[in-house]
């Protein structure tokens, strides 16, 4: 299973790579919001500064909702997903490797998004903090991943799936919100009482249960009238 | 050619029905074909000959009756069967951003198989796409994206090959291939089942016959009988 996973990820990976358009789009959405959530703060760095985690972490929950229907949009082109479902595949395979494939494409966003979010919202932040951050990155985009390709499979049949995926997505993510909002602000504006290491438990264990449990919906999820 | 058949049954439908919203695509089927054998199924547009073999590849849930592939139920036993089977449908199955290297090398990853580049070539070289290896397949005419979909019947070396309009956009060469490779499937003792349109052409891979209209079997025979029977003679 593994195996057939890490082909599913190669596979994505290598369309990411000649679809290159995609993700520039949805890192120009990313940097885009950022910038509008700071000229609607206005000029007050102390706001700002405060507000940087949370607009940070919005910005990956927007832009992963572009990243997750477009995944799925190339799967339903030529209904290439049939393709792989006719194929001795075990469709719990299918799902970690689109996963793991989506929370790739979510991290990339990162080094570029992380220096601008500083920049606009006027934060400090040394080596180690970036590191941090990057860790959080990781544990977001996995806990926004995880049920995002469940319901971008879901919904990739319909016509309104850029409306039903972040309808269906939001609600379900705020836990993984909640935690990587809080963590991400502590790194940024510093954690004197030691609180980071509960809300990243927190987060840590909101991506476990999604990675576990959407890998046991998914199969029910891609076929059709399971 | 007979000499492959068994007795084994590579697929029995009892009363198999589908219905999409209101509307029943499939009724009351039974169909039983055995192994090694190659059935054709035909129809007017819309008398289920996809639904049947999209049902039994397992792509559609029954809405009523019975299906069973080599003995088993598809939907409870979906890789075994699977494993069993292929389906070239009416989509290509293709990443229009691949070339036809890559699309060949993914299918054999996620198949479980690892072929070497040289293999691939070869395989590419049988559709005569060996020339167009590094193209991306969105480039491909219909035909050329048919023969590539055609590779998965030799690359799954599946027991059970379901070909829905496997004549259509192909050049005559193209048909001629398909021709070979179904009567090679055929000797080797696989079961076929083809839903066409080109009655001459199928008829001729096919020594039984299935006649469906409006979701519902209505004759079924020798392939040689059913253009006289049913009055299909152009």
């Amino acid at each position: 299973m593994a195996r057939q996973a890490w082909a599913v990820v190669r596979k994505d990976l290598l369309l990411e790579w000649r679809g290159r358009s995609r993700i520039v789009s949805v890192l120009l959405f990313g940097v885009v919001t950022l910038l509008l959530f700071s000229f609607a703060i206005g000029p007050d760095s102390v706001i700002l500064q405060a507000a940087a985690g949370g607009f940070l972490v919005l910005a990956l929950l927007l832009s992963s909702t572009l990243g997750l229907s477009e995944s799925f949009r190339l799967e339903q082109e030529q209904r290439a997903i049939e393709g792989l479902l006719l194929l001795p595949v075990d469709p719990v395979a299918l799902y970690y490797g689109k996963c793991l494939s989506n929370t790739l494409f979510l991290m990339l966003l990162a080094p570029v998004l992380t220096p601008v979010a500083l920049f606009f919202y006027n934060v400090e932040l040394g080596p180690t903090g970036f590191l941090q951050l990057f860790g959080l990155w990781g544990l977001a985009a996995a806990g926004l991943s995880a049920p995002g390709t469940l319901y971008a499979a879901m919904t990739s049949r319909l016509q309104s799936q850029d409306v039903l995926l972040p309808l269906l997505l939001f609600p379900l993510v705020i836990p993984v919100l909640m935690g990587a909002v809080k963590s991400v602000t502590l790194v940024l504006t510093g954690d004197p009482m030691s609180q980071i290491q509960s809300w990243t438990l927190l987060l840590a264990s909101f991506a476990i249960i999604y990675w576990s449990l959407c890998g046991l919906l998914f199969p029910h999820a891609i076929e059709e009238g399971s | 050619m007979t000499d492959t058949k068994t007795n084994t049954i590579a697929v029995r439908t009892v009363g198999l029905g589908k219905r999409f919203g209101k509307q029943w695509a499939l009724a009351h089927c039974d169909l039983e074909v055995r192994q090694g054998q190659a059935v054709l199924l035909a129809g007017a547009n819309g008398s289920g000959k996809t639904t049947l073999l999209r049902l039994i590849a397992g792509l559609h849930k029954p809405t009523q009756g019975e299906l069973q592939i080599f003995g088993l139920d598809p939907q409870r036993e979906r890789l075994t069967c699977r494993e069993s089977l292929t389906l070239v449908g009416h989509e290509h199955y293709l990443y229009s951003q691949l070339t036809a290297l890559e699309t060949v090398l993914t299918w054999a990853r996620l198949g479980g198989g690892d072929l070497s580049t040289d293999q691939i070539r070869g395989l590419l070289d049988e559709v005569d796409l060996g020339d167009h290896r590094n193209q991306r397949v969105g480039g491909f005419s219909a035909g050329m994206k048919k023969r590539l979909t055609f590779l998965r019947t030799k690359l799954e070396n599946p027991r059970l090959i379901l070909l829905d309009e496997p004549f259509s956009a192909l050049d005559t060469a193209g048909q001629q291939l398909i021709e070979e490779w179904v009567d090679g499937y055929k000797v080797a003792g696989k079961t076929v089942i083809v839903a066409s349109h080109n009655l001459p052409r199928a008829a001729l891979l096919c020594e039984r016959a299935v006649y469906l209209k409006q979701g519902q079997m209505i004759w079924h025979g020798k392939s040689s009988d059913m253009v006289q029977q049913m009055g299909l003679a152009s």
